[in-house]
């Protein structure tokens, strides 16, 4: 063989080397060299084969954890949706509005008062208010146990709305503390009609009842050929 | 406290959902509707739909009344981790000399009744005014979903 | 184009003693301001005792139409006539009170029928004062 023959050979042993690596750098790992001849070079082309085998095994693993851990956050995510829906449909759970009367809706409020809570209580009542035709609604504060300056505005806001309406609004279950607290604070209630116990708000409701019934009967005897048709 | 901000709030990622002109009084109708629209395709709840409504017809009326009119552009954003809707209205009218005074309850100069300004500032999340006498008056008002 | 709007009259119906009005359209000022007058000329005209007016469909009340409904309200009443606001929605109640507008004094019904009992009481209230 001769030497120019010889060099010739090593160089597209070389160049084949060089291809390799470029193919394993441009992203395809299934390269190889797999060279069948063994002498000096075959060795440093062996080892880079185990290196390529080496390289391969690595960003499989590496592929792998990335994808679990994209699972994992994107689990993570859901559940995070999960506790906000949740937290939403308790908070709209904990203000359910009842009729309780013919014209009286009750809503009674139970826990701290925040003000993304009393945002949706409010828009409960006035939604429950235009839906069942009732003009009284009482806000039973009986389970509140404390009321700040806020509180008290958000009370005062869904009473004043509800009256826009066309709604009466009575507030009760107003401790002697929160009367002391709401008085210290100087907030003005005296717009609105307050009650001491539940009690005190339905018989005042119903007693509000009869007097528009009578008014209605009164109609009825003024024109008593009407209600013969 | 000075409601004067030195500089708005403004980031270069916004996507711009609209540009339109305010030149006629119906215009002020329209343009509130289409505020709506955007309110009502941002998924806002029918509460907060009709604050960004009311508090825009607050601003346009302003424009229109003392400005003969301006431009609104409507954008959404990311602000604070939150998501959202940005309108901002500019003007090139006379001008307030007293912002402070402007944003007070019940002050007026003559056309509201004083709770224009103020009025929009307690219904959005976020309100910021820029004004130079003779020169015009910007006001951005922003709304988180 | 802008000129049919500005024509657009709201209609008013008479009803016994009462004018009822229903407002169907998103208002601009000027339309509003024309409304007021037309419901006072009305009243002069027919001496109503009362008037209804339905904004159940209007999806948005800012400080300027509130503020012409409560002083027509109050104009009206000097005229002798109450006003009734009749079914305002939830959501613009909630933003009329945070603008600053709680309108103190205006009357309000959930509906037409309960806006008409109401009027119907003033009336005989007046009536039994009488006797």
């Amino acid at each position: 063989m001769s030497k120019t023959q010889n060099n010739e050979k090593l160089e597209i042993r070389i160049d084949h080397i060089e291809d390799t690596l470029a193919s394993v750098a441009a992203g395809d790992m299934d390269a190889r060299i797999n060279s069948e001849i063994e002498d000096d070079l075959s060795g440093i082309e062996a080892a880079i084969d185990l290196l390529i085998d080496d390289l391969t095994d690595e960003l499989k693993q590496r592929e792998k954890m990335q994808k679990e851990v994209e699972e994992k956050l994107s689990k993570i995510q859901e559940q995070q949706k999960t506790i906000v829906q949740q937290q939403e449909d308790l908070l709209e759970l904990s203000s359910p509005v009842s009729k309780v009367w013919d014209n009286v809706l009750i809503l009674p409020v139970i826990g701290t008062l925040d003000s993304q809570r009393t945002q949706i209580m409010m828009e409960n009542l006035l939604e429950k208010i235009v839906e069942t035709g009732c003009t009284i609604a009482i806000l039973d504060i009986t389970g509140v146990p404390t009321v700040d300056t806020q509180v008290a505005n958000h009370l005062l806001k869904t009473v004043t709305s509800a009256r826009l309406l066309g709604a009466e609004c009575i507030i009760s279950g107003i401790s002697p503390a929160i009367a002391q607290t709401i008085v210290h604070l100087g907030i003005d209630l005296s717009s609105v009609k307050t009650k001491s116990t539940l009690q005190d708000a339905m018989i005042f409701a119903m007693k509000q009842n009869i007097r528009s019934e009578n008014i209605k009967l009164q109609t009825l005897f003024d024109n008593p050929n009407e209600n013969e048709e | 406290m000075s409601l004067v901000m030195l500089e708005l709030t403004s980031e270069k990622n916004w996507e711009k959902l609209g540009k339109h002109i305010l030149k006629f009084e119906n215009d002020v109708v329209k343009l509130r509707q289409t505020i709506r629209h955007y309110a009502k395709q941002f998924r806002m709840g029918i509460v907060d739909q009709t604050r960004v409504t009311t508090a825009v017809s607050e601003l346009f009326r302003n424009m229109y009344n003392y400005a003969g009119g301006g431009e609104v552009v409507i954008e959404k954003g990311i602000i604070e981790g939150k998501e959202a809707l940005i309108i901002t209205c500019i003007d090139s009218g006379p001008g307030i000399e007293d912002l402070e005074l402007a944003m007070s309850d019940g002050y007026s100069t003559g056309m509201g009744m004083g709770y224009g300004l103020p009025g929009a500032k307690r219904l959005v999340d976020r309100f910021e005014i820029e004004s130079k006498v003779n020169e015009g008056t910007i006001v951005r008002i922003m709304k988180w979903r | 184009m802008n000129t049919d709007l500005y024509e657009k009259k709201i209609p008013i119906i008479k009803i016994g003693n009462f004018l009822i009005v229903s407002i169907q359209v998103d208002m601009h000022d000027k339309l509003a301001i024309q409304l007021q007058s037309q419901i006072l000329e009305e009243i002069g005209k027919t001496s109503a005792k009362g008037v209804l007016i339905d904004i159940s469909v209007l999806e948005m009340v800012d400080s300027f139409i509130g503020r012409m409904l409560s002083g027509m309200a109050t104009m009206a009443s000097i005229m002798d006539a109450a006003v009734v606001i009749v079914g305002m929605q939830p959501a613009v109640a909630i933003t009329l009170v945070e603008l600053g507008l709680e309108m103190p004094g205006v009357d309000t019904a959930l509906n037409m029928e309960k806006g008409m009992e109401m009027l119907e009481k003033r009336v005989r209230n007046e009536d039994n004062d009488l006797f």
